[in-house]
C-alpha cells in the first residue's frame, strides 16, 4: 500500500512541476530532490517521465470507464450512447485536470500528433473498449459489419477522441456547452455512418451488376 | 439610384411570389368550403395549417433559409391565426432528442452528481419535448416531478441566426436598418430570456404567487434546488391537453370553467401585473382531473410599460374610438401612425386601425362573449388575413411591444375559440 500512495504522490508531483514551471525536470535527480526522496524510488514505479506521462492518462480512463460503469443507466444503453457516454465522462474528468491535459496537448508538435508516448496506453485501452462497444454494436445490428472496413471503426473513434479533446481545450463557451454540443453531433454523425446505410445497397446492387449484366455481352 | 434600381428589381420578384402565394391561399380556401360541404366538422385549423404552409414555403424560399424572425416580424404583427405562428416556430429548433448519456451529463455538471443518485427515480426516457428542452418524469419523497432540460447551445445560436436573419429582414421588409433594430432586439431579448431557466423558475414561482387568489387555476410547485440554468424541476401536474380535454366532450359548462379561468388570468396579468404569459401555446395549459386550469412555463414573460398599456388599452376599454383626436393621439402615442405620415396616409391608417381594434375589442363591448361563435373568429381570420396582404401594412409599424401583445391575445382568443367557451368579460 505504501508503495501505491507514493507512486501516486511522485505522479501527482511531476504534474504540479510541470504546470508551475511549465517544462519538464530537467533530470529525474533534480525532480525528486525536490520532493525530497531517493532518485531510486523513482524508478521502484517509472523508468522515465514518459511512463509518468502515461500513467496520468491510464488514469483519466480507468476513472472515466470506472464512473460511468457504475451508473445504473449504463447497462442499458445502445453501442452510440456508451460512446456518447464515454466521451461526457471524460471531458468531465478532464475538467479537473484540465491545465495538465492543455499543457499536455500544446506541448505535443505537431508531427508529433499522431501518437504522442503519454498517450500510447490511453489510446490501446480506449481501443479495446471501443472494439467491445462495435462488437456489442455488430451483434445487436446497431452497427453493420462491412468487410475490410470494420476494423476501422476504433480508429475512426480515436480520431473523434482525439479531436473532441482538441475542441475542448479551445472552448471558451460556459460550461463547455459547445464540447456537450460537438460531442452529440459528431457521434451522431459516426453512428449513422457505421449503421446501414444507402451506400451499402448500392455497392451490394453494384457488385450484382457486376456479376450478372458486364459478364453477360 | 443604382440601390433603388436593385431594390424595385427584388420587389418584381417578390410581389411574383406572394401572388403566387395568394393564389395557392385562395385554392386552399376553396379546397376547404369544397370539403366542408361533405364533411362539416372539418375545422378552420386545418384550412389555416394549408395556408400557413403554403405561406411559409414562399417566405422561406425567398430567402433561402427557415428565418423565423423576419417571418414574425411582417406576419405577426398584423392579425394572424394561431397556425400561422405555430408553423412559423416550427423552423426554430429542431434538435433531435437529446442523448441519454447526455442527460446525465447536463446533470453530473450542474449538480456533480447523476440524476439517479438525485430523485428517487428518473425516466431516461423523455416524457415529451418542449419547445428548447424535453421533459422527463422523475419522482422524489413520494412526489411526481417533471424535469425539462435544455438542448445545449440554443442561446448560442439564437444571437447567431438573429444575425444572419438581419440583412435579408430589412430588404424583405423594406425598412431601415435602424427601425429594424427595434423589433429584432426586443425578439432577441425575449427569445434569450426563454432560455435562461433560473430566471424562468423566479418569474414562475412570481406569477404563481400572484395569480394565487384568482379561482379555478393551478400552478405547479418549483424546486429552485433541483434547477440550474438548463435543468427546471417542477411538480408533474396531471390533466388533459386542452385537444384531449375536449375530445372528452366537456360540457358547455366544463368548457366556460376552463374558458374563464384563462380570460382572467389573462386580464389579471395585463391589468392588475402589468406583466403577462405571452407564449399562449395550447401545449402550455392542462385541464387538471378536478377541472381546474393548469398553467405551465413562464419562460416567455412580457411587461407593459406604462407608455403602452396606457393607450393601447384606451383604445380598446374605452370610447376613445368616437373620439377622432384621442383616437389620433394613440395612435401617434404608439407608432400606428408615424411622424412623416401625410394627410392622405393618416386618414388611410387610421380608418383601417380603427376597424381592427374595434372588431378586436368586440368580446371587450359585451357583458359575455361567446368564443364559439365561428363567425367572429372567422372575420378576425379574414380580416388579418387581408391586411397582411395589403401593400400597405407590409412594413412593420407599431412599437415593438405590439409584437408579443399581439402574439398573446390573439393566441389567447384562438385558444378560447378552440374551448367554445362563453366568458364573462365585462369589467
Amino acid at each position: 500500500m505504501p508503495n501505491k500512495d507514493q507512486k501516486e504522490k511522485i505522479r501527482a508531483a511531476y504534474i504540479d512541476y510541470v504546470l508551475s514551471k511549465g517544462e519538464r525536470p530537467s533530470t529525474v535527480y533534480v525532480f525528486m530532490k525536490e520532493l525530497e526522496l531517493p532518485e531510486e524510488d523513482f524508478y521502484k514505479h517509472f523508468s522515465t517521465f514518459d511512463a509518468v506521462e502515461a500513467s496520468a492518462w491510464r488514469a483519466f480512463f480507468n476513472h472515466t470507464l470506472d464512473t460511468i460503469k457504475t451508473q445504473d443507466v449504463f447497462a442499458g444503453y445502445s453501442s452510440r450512447e456508451k460512446i456518447l457516454a464515454f466521451y461526457y465522462g471524460l471531458v468531465e474528468h478532464l475538467k479537473a485536470h484540465r491545465s495538465y491535459v492543455t499543457w499536455c496537448f500544446k506541448n505535443t508538435s505537431k508531427i508529433q500528433f499522431s501518437n504522442p508516448v503519454y498517450l500510447t496506453d490511453f489510446k490501446k485501452m480506449f481501443e479495446e473498449f471501443a472494439n467491445d462497444v462495435i462488437q456489442e454494436g455488430i451483434s445487436s445490428g446497431e452497427i453493420i459489419d462491412r468487410k475490410f472496413i470494420s476494423d476501422k471503426y476504433k480508429d475512426a473513434l480515436w480520431v473523434q477522441l482525439i479531436f473532441i479533446i482538441h475542441f475542448w481545450i479551445d472552448d471558451n463557451s460556459t460550461e463547455f456547452e459547445k464540447t456537450d454540443e460537438a460531442i452529440e453531433k459528431g457521434v451522431n454523425i459516426t453512428f449513422d455512418l457505421m449503421a446501414q446505410s444507402p451506400l451499402d445497397s448500392m455497392v451490394e446492387y453494384g457488385k450484382f451488376l457486376w456479376r450478372n449484366v458486364a459478364f453477360k455481352k | 439610384m443604382k440601390e433603388q434600381d436593385s431594390i424595385a428589381t427584388g420587389k418584381v420578384e417578390r410581389s411574383a411570389k406572394f401572388i403566387k402565394t395568394g393564389i395557392k391561399v385562395g385554392g386552399n380556401y376553396l379546397k376547404h368550403y369544397t370539403k366542408k360541404l361533405f364533411d362539416p366538422d372539418l375545422t378552420k385549423e386545418e384550412l389555416n395549417n394549408d395556408n400557413a404552409q403554403d405561406i411559409y414555403q414562399s417566405l422561406s424560399e425567398l430567402k433561402g433559409s427557415a428565418l423565423k424572425v423576419a417571418q414574425m416580424l411582417s406576419m405577426d404583427k398584423s392579425i394572424l391565426p394561431k397556425a400561422y405562428v405555430d408553423q412559423f416556430s416550427k423552423s426554430q429548433y429542431n434538435a433531435p432528442p437529446l442523448s441519454g448519456p447526455l442527460i446525465v451529463r447536463t446533470f453530473s455538471k450542474y449538480f456533480g452528481k447523476t440524476p439517479d443518485k438525485i430523485f428517487d427515480t428518473f425516466e431516461i426516457k423523455s416524457s415529451n419535448a418542449a419547445s428548447i428542452g424535453q421533459v422527463h418524469k422523475a419522482t422524489k419523497d413520494g412526489k411526481q416531478l417533471a424535469v425539462k432540460i435544455q438542448y445545449p447551445g440554443v442561446a448560442e445560436s439564437i444571437s447567431s441566426d438573429l444575425k444572419l436573419v438581419k440583412p435579408f429582414a430589412f430588404r424583405l421588409l423594406g425598412m431601415s436598418e435602424k427601425e429594424l433594430d427595434v423589433y429584432m432586439k426586443e425578439v432577441e431579448q425575449k427569445m434569450l430570456e426563454e432560455t435562461d431557466y433560473v430566471l424562468e423558475v423566479e418569474q414562475s414561482q412570481k406569477f404563481a404567487e400572484a395569480c394565487k387568489s384568482l379561482s379555478n387555476i393551478s400552478f405547479p410547485n418549483y424546486y429552485p434546488e433541483y434547477s440550474s440554468p438548463r435543468i427546471i424541476t417542477m411538480d408533474w401536474i396531471e390533466g388533459l391537453h386542452l385537444k384531449e380535454f375536449l375530445a372528452t366532450n366537456p360540457t358547455q359548462e366544463e368548457r366556460n370553467v376552463i374558458g374563464q379561468a384563462l380570460w382572467d388570468f389573462y386580464q389579471f396579468q395585463q391589468h392588475t401585473l402589468r406583466a403577462m404569459h405571452a407564449d399562449p401555446h395550447p401545449g402550455n395549459f392542462l385541464v387538471t382531473p378536478d377541472g381546474k386550469l393548469g398553467v405551465l412555463d413562464f419562460g416567455c414573460i412580457k411587461e407593459l410599460p406604462n407608455d403602452f398599456y396606457e393607450p393601447y388599452f384606451q383604445l380598446i376599454l374605452g370610447d376613445t374610438l368616437n373620439n377622432k383626436e384621442k383616437t389620433l393621439e394613440c395612435f401617434r402615442a404608439l407608432e400606428m401612425i408615424l411622424p412623416q405620415d401625410d394627410a392622405k396616409a393618416i386618414d388611410f391608417y387610421v380608418s383601417w386601425y380603427t376597424k381592427l381594434i374595434r372588431l378586436f375589442a368586440e368580446p371587450y363591448m359585451k357583458d359575455t362573449f361567446d368564443f364559439a361563435d365561428q363567425q367572429y373568429m372567422q372575420k378576425l381570420y379574414e380580416f388579418g388575413e387581408m391586411i397582411s396582404r395589403m401593400p400597405e401594412f407590409k412594413q412593420a409599424r407599431g412599437v415593438k411591444h405590439f409584437i408579443y401583445v399581439n402574439r398573446t391575445n390573439f393566441g389567447l382568443y384562438a385558444i378560447l375559440s378552440e374551448l367554445g367557451a362563453k366568458v364573462k368579460t365585462a369589467r
